[in-house]
């Protein structure tokens, strides 16, 4: 329908107006302030194209695209430039590795306006099929519709993989072995709840709360074996904030780790995961599969010390083969020494960097405005601000491609509510592009939505996924139980 | 169309759409506001095209463009008639189709009666009315066709049409031309059989193609098609019933005779008489105008119409929690809480500051409350909540521009512009919005406002936890922030009186003492004198406070009953209701 309203659109205005020819116009020396802001950025050759528009009043907006190694495009409107998706596909692939030199002109008040050119880096690196994220209202405890989507990343397609209007009830916490698609973790919760694990496009619907575990199983990772899900369980509650800046506070009573091993059904675990005087949250394999990152904080009195809260950044040795873990606990990142709170820790595949949300207290990021990313380079054990790409709002859930040269982050700098997806590049001596705003058709595509998109995740193919098997399993009374290995 | 006939049915039509728009109009008003309240109806592409994306998705987005014109009650109930009436009219037309006895024309008006009782409940969406619009004219339509093959045609474009526009009210075309080529038409040969069959096919097989297709449903939502009624895992049984009348009447006029016969217009008349009758026994069965006068106060609050609110309580006292918060915040706002609180029924803290709970309305009006108290962020909770819990999943005009304001009162810009821009592409706010964007970020235009500039004042600039069971401490913590906050200080009053906390009230009265109080609100007096009655021998001679001689002697009145009768509260009711003492003793 979007697309019918768009070719009618383009015949309006083509037999409405010619392209208009950019004459006399005044030079000015600033770059233009884009929405999204791509000047300088560096994207993927296989990105879908960078639609902008430009800040201000003006009448029509005239862009030309001018590739290093070739190729043009120059496009015009009155509202907001529209890249044609072949030739902006063309000029990407011919340009990697390359830049694309962006001349912006404006016409207000009759005359024509031309800003300083500004550059589009095209990366040689390149970056998975798509990214699969929860859309859903940033609200508080209450939701209306949402659901799991994949999006194509080299065109503006959308695909819901599973939406609660097939299922009522909240479906969240999508999680793939390193981009597989061929494989999928998440949950449904409310009447007909339980956790989905996909196979080669077969669903199956499990129980996760054991007689020996807290909760049903929540934030989970996968072993890069596939055979194990490393999963949080928490028992958590929600409050609310009465002064302004902050809204909704999540705050774990009780959490532990657990790891779920695929092949025999059995949830294993081990004192150092499962202390009842501290709270582990947020497990993570590491590429190799022997180390469990987490994140584990002293117990505090809830809701009276509930800013007290910080998590440590944590890890434990895990043999894939036996399913055991060592017994010593390193702290990778202490908050004590930093004052600070750890989250989300997200190994990059290639082994060399850690990547998590620092924020000051707690474990629920995306409600701290204060939540910055922190990149620890796991060969020196050196951490540090991602200054490159963190802003003065929320900036936090971030997950690597395959290739571990992009990653993908949660930010809310554009209005400090709504979560959009943000990516950046690192190359191989760990340096860090300007990050881009996920491209979309139409540059209100945001401004319009009241959608957050929650755990940004790649994939590195369409995602095998049958809705219709996941409703009539979900609608379904059973659930096959996980086992507890004692 | 002979001249006399023509003026029977258009005085038909007239008498229909005249006595629904004094309905909605005159006695059902508020109804309407309700439900424009409950959806966010954007003039851009992205909304159309979202809207019509599902089945039934046509009538949807034509029904919500209409219900849009519903925040104006009267032209609302203007286009409710305008509407119904045309429902008649087509129906007349398509009775017409099946035989023509004139006589029992006012049968047609059936399913317009019907959905006029169908709409008083307050989840009837209009999209229901739309639909059945458009494939009862669809329907009409067909039966102009005369070759077969082009009727053939048509309706294989129609049927896949009327159900992506109409939802599963594409059932009733189907039944209208299959009833039609059957009764009426009888084609010779076996062409209808082919038609009639690929016509039910076509139909079986539409919602099952979509499930595989096009969108994620549950198969049974597919049948129906449309959301029809507000909580979309529900379709009333009587939908469907509706649905069977449209074909159903037609088909009788094919039987019921057509021969003139003398004083046809008094059968005529008879018929309107019956008819309007049910209709109005029903009407009275069904419109719930206890919902009605909620929706009023709420209205009202909304509107910020606070002489209006204390103007019906006056005429009758509300006594649903919602309007009786909505009366005390009314009271608030005009300074006369303290004084007046009394006069009116009082439910407890309920009446005051209702408890959230998982609902798109009550959390909307209980937003009204926290946001004029300055608790902003708890109001914007409460909108968004609200309007999250919408069954429909729509948004809702109101709570958006509720977060608009509130985002603006505590600085939030960024996100106070988005809302606002949202507004831009309406019909009703754009103006609103339009102004707003203007002074967004001018904090000095924001503080001089009449409204955003005190909420801005006295908003909680202090964090801490909301929590339901400590309204009486968010109060303290709202007027220890600014001792002059009378607002805060009534409503922190009245939270101790109607828990009856009177051990707090002494201490909380106290911290008025910078607020221009010219007496003592006559409640506090009340309450006053009560306290120190409880430790003191003679309150009316030894009380530190500026009682008046009138609250003393009826004291004294309330206290001799009170003593006096095993059963005094009769008594007490006649006599004293309007005060703290009776609601003290006898309110539980």
């Amino acid at each position: 329908m979007k697309f019918l309203l768009g070719v009618i659109g383009c015949v309006c205005v083509c037999l409405s107006s010619c392209m208009e020819q950019v004459v006399n116009g005044q030079i000015l020396d600033e770059v233009p302030l884009l929405f999204p802001d791509y000047a300088d950025v560096t994207v993927p050759a296989s990105i879908a194209p960078l639609n902008f528009t430009v800040d201000g009043e003006f009448s029509k907006i005239d862009v030309v695209v001018t590739g290093e190694r070739g190729q043009e495009i120059h496009v015009q409107h009155a509202r907001e430039i529209r890249f044609p998706l072949k030739a902006w596909q063309r000029m990407l692939e011919e340009n990697a590795g390359g830049a694309l030199q962006v001349s912006v002109s404006v016409k207000s008040d009759g005359s024509w306006k031309r800003y300083a050119l500004f550059s589009i880096y095209v990366s040689e690196y390149p970056l998975d099929y798509g990214l699969v994220y929860r859309r859903v209202v940033p609200g508080y405890e209450v939701y209306g519709k949402m659901g799991i989507y994949e999006r194509n990343l080299s065109d503006f397609k959308e695909r819901p993989l599973v939406e609660n209007t097939l299922i009522h009830g909240c479906v969240n916490c999508h999680s793939f072995p390193m981009g597989d698609p061929s494989r999928m973790s998440f949950h449904i919760r409310g009447e007909h709840g339980g956790t989905v694990l996909t196979s080669g496009g077969k669903a199956e619907i499990y129980h996760t709360k054991t007689d020996q575990t807290l909760a049903s199983c929540v934030y989970p990772y996968w072993h890069p074996s596939g055979n194990y899900i490393a999963y949080s369980v928490n028992e958590t509650q929600q409050t609310f904030h009465s002064a302004q800046h902050k809204r909704v506070e999540v705050v774990d009573w009780d959490s532990d780790v657990v790891v779920y091993q695929v092949e025999t059904n059995e949830l294993i675990s081990c004192p150092q995961l499962k202390s009842g005087s501290v709270l582990e949250t947020f497990p993570a394999f590491s590429p190799d599969g022997g180390t469990l990152y987490f994140c584990s904080a002293e117990r505090k009195q809830i809701p009276a010390e509930y800013d007290q809260i910080r998590y440590s950044l944590c890890s434990v040795g895990f043999d894939p083969v036996t399913g055991s873990f060592s017994q010593e606990v390193d702290t990778l990142v202490s908050a004590r020494e930093l004052n600070k709170s750890v989250s989300f820790p997200r190994p990059s595949y290639d082994g060399k960097y850690l990547m998590y949300t620092l924020l000051d207290y707690g474990n629920f990021s995306i409600w701290h405005p204060e939540s910055d990313l922190w990149l620890m380079d796991l060969e020196t054990g050196e951490t540090r601000p991602l200054d490159e790409v963190n802003s003065n709002n929320v900036d936090s859930y971030h997950s690597w491609s395959s290739n571990s040269r992009w990653f993908v982050f949660s930010s809310r700098r554009i209005d400090g509510l709504y979560t959009r997806p943000y990516l950046a590049s690192i190359d191989e001596q760990g340096k860090i592009s300007k990050p881009f705003l996920l491209p979309q058709e139409y540059t209100d595509y945001y401004g319009n939505s009241f959608y957050s998109f929650n755990i940004p995740e790649f994939v590195t193919g369409p995602v095998q996924l049958d809705p219709r098997e996941v409703e009539y399993k979900a609608l379904g009374k059973e659930r096959k139980p996980f086992a507890y290995r004692p | 169309m002979e001249r006399n006939t023509l003026y029977k049915e258009s005085g038909l039509t007239l008498l229909l759409g005249g006595c629904i728009f004094l309905f909605f109009a005159l006695f059902y008003p508020y109804h309407l506001p309700y439900q424009e309240q409950f959806q966010l109806f954007l003039f851009t592409s992205d909304y159309l095209a979202e809207t019509v994306a599902k089945p039934g998705g046509m009538s949807e987005y034509l029904g919500r463009f209409i219900t849009q014109f519903f925040y104006y009650p009267w032209i609302g109930a203007v286009l409710v008639a305008l509407l119904l009436s045309l429902l008649q009219r087509v129906m007349a037309g398509l009775c017409k189709a099946f035989g023509d006895p004139s006589v029992y024309l006012p049968l047609s008006c059936i399913p317009s009666l019907f959905y006029w009782i169908l709409l008083c409940d307050e989840n009837m969406m209009l999209s229901g009315v739309v639909a059945l619009l458009l494939v009862t004219v669809a329907a009409l339509f067909y039966f102009s066709l005369r070759p077969v093959g082009v009727r053939g045609l048509y309706g294989f474009i129609m049927i896949p049409a009327l159900y992506g526009f109409a939802g599963g009210t594409f059932l009733v075309f189907i039944g209208l031309v299959i009833a039609w080529e059957l009764l009426v038409k009888k084609e010779t040969g076996n062409k209808w059989v082919g038609l009639v069959a690929a016509f039910l096919l076509l139909g079986v097989w539409l919602p099952v193609f979509t499930k595989i297709w096009l969108v994620q449903y549950p198969l049974s939502k597919l049948w129906v098609g449309g959301d029809f009624y507000r909580f979309r895992r529900i379709l009333p049984s009587v939908i469907p019933l509706l649905w069977a009348t449209v074909v159903i009447i037609p088909v009788l006029f094919r039987y019921l005779p057509s021969r003139k016969r003398k004083r046809s217009w008094v059968r005529g008349i008879g018929q309107v008489v019956v008819l309007f009758g049910i209709t109005g026994y029903l009407l009275s069965a069904n419109a719930d105008f206890r919902k009605e006068e909620v929706m009023k106060y709420d209205y009202y609050a909304r509107h910020r119409q606070w002489h209006r609110i204390i103007a019906c309580a006056d005429k009758k006292t509300p006594d649903a929690p919602l309007s009786v918060a909505c009366l005390n915040l009314a009271l608030a706002k005009e300074g006369l809480l303290g004084e007046k609180m009394f006069s009116y029924f009082q439910n407890g803290p309920e009446g005051l500051m209702p408890t959230f709970f998982i609902d798109f309305t009550v959390p909307m009006t209980t937003s009204e409350v926290y946001y004029h108290l300055g608790f902003i962020n708890s109001s914007k909770r409460l909108v968004f909540e609200a309007m999250e819990s919408i069954p429909d999943y729509q948004q809702s005009a109101r709570a958006v521009k509720r977060l608009a304001e509130g985002n603006l009162i505590i600085g939030e810009y960024a996100v106070a512009a988005k809302y606002l821009k949202i507004l831009q592409q309406t019909f009703v706010y754009r103006k609103w919005a339009t102004a707003t964007l203007e002074v967004l970020g001018d904090d000095a235009s924001i503080e001089a406002h009449p409204e955003w500039g005190p909420l801005r004042k006295y908003r909680i600039r202090q964090d801490f936890l909301f929590s339901e069971k400590e309204k009486d401490m968010m109060l303290g913590i709202l007027l220890q922030q600014d001792l002059t906050n009378r607002m805060a200080h009534e409503y922190l009053l009245a939270y101790t009186l109607l828990t009856k906390n009177l051990q707090s009230f002494q201490p909380y009265f106290s911290l008025g003492s910078q607020i221009d109080y010219v007496t003592i609100p006559k409640a506090y007096q009340e309450a006053l004198l009560y306290i120190w009655g409880l430790t003191n021998t003679d309150p009316a001679r030894s009380i530190p406070y500026p009682v008046s001689n009138v609250v003393k002697s009826r004291m004294e009145a309330y206290r001799n009953i009170y003593t006096s009768y095993p059963n005094p509260e009769p008594i007490l009711k006649g006599q004293f209701a309007d005060t703290y003492w009776y609601y003290y003793h006898f309110r539980k």
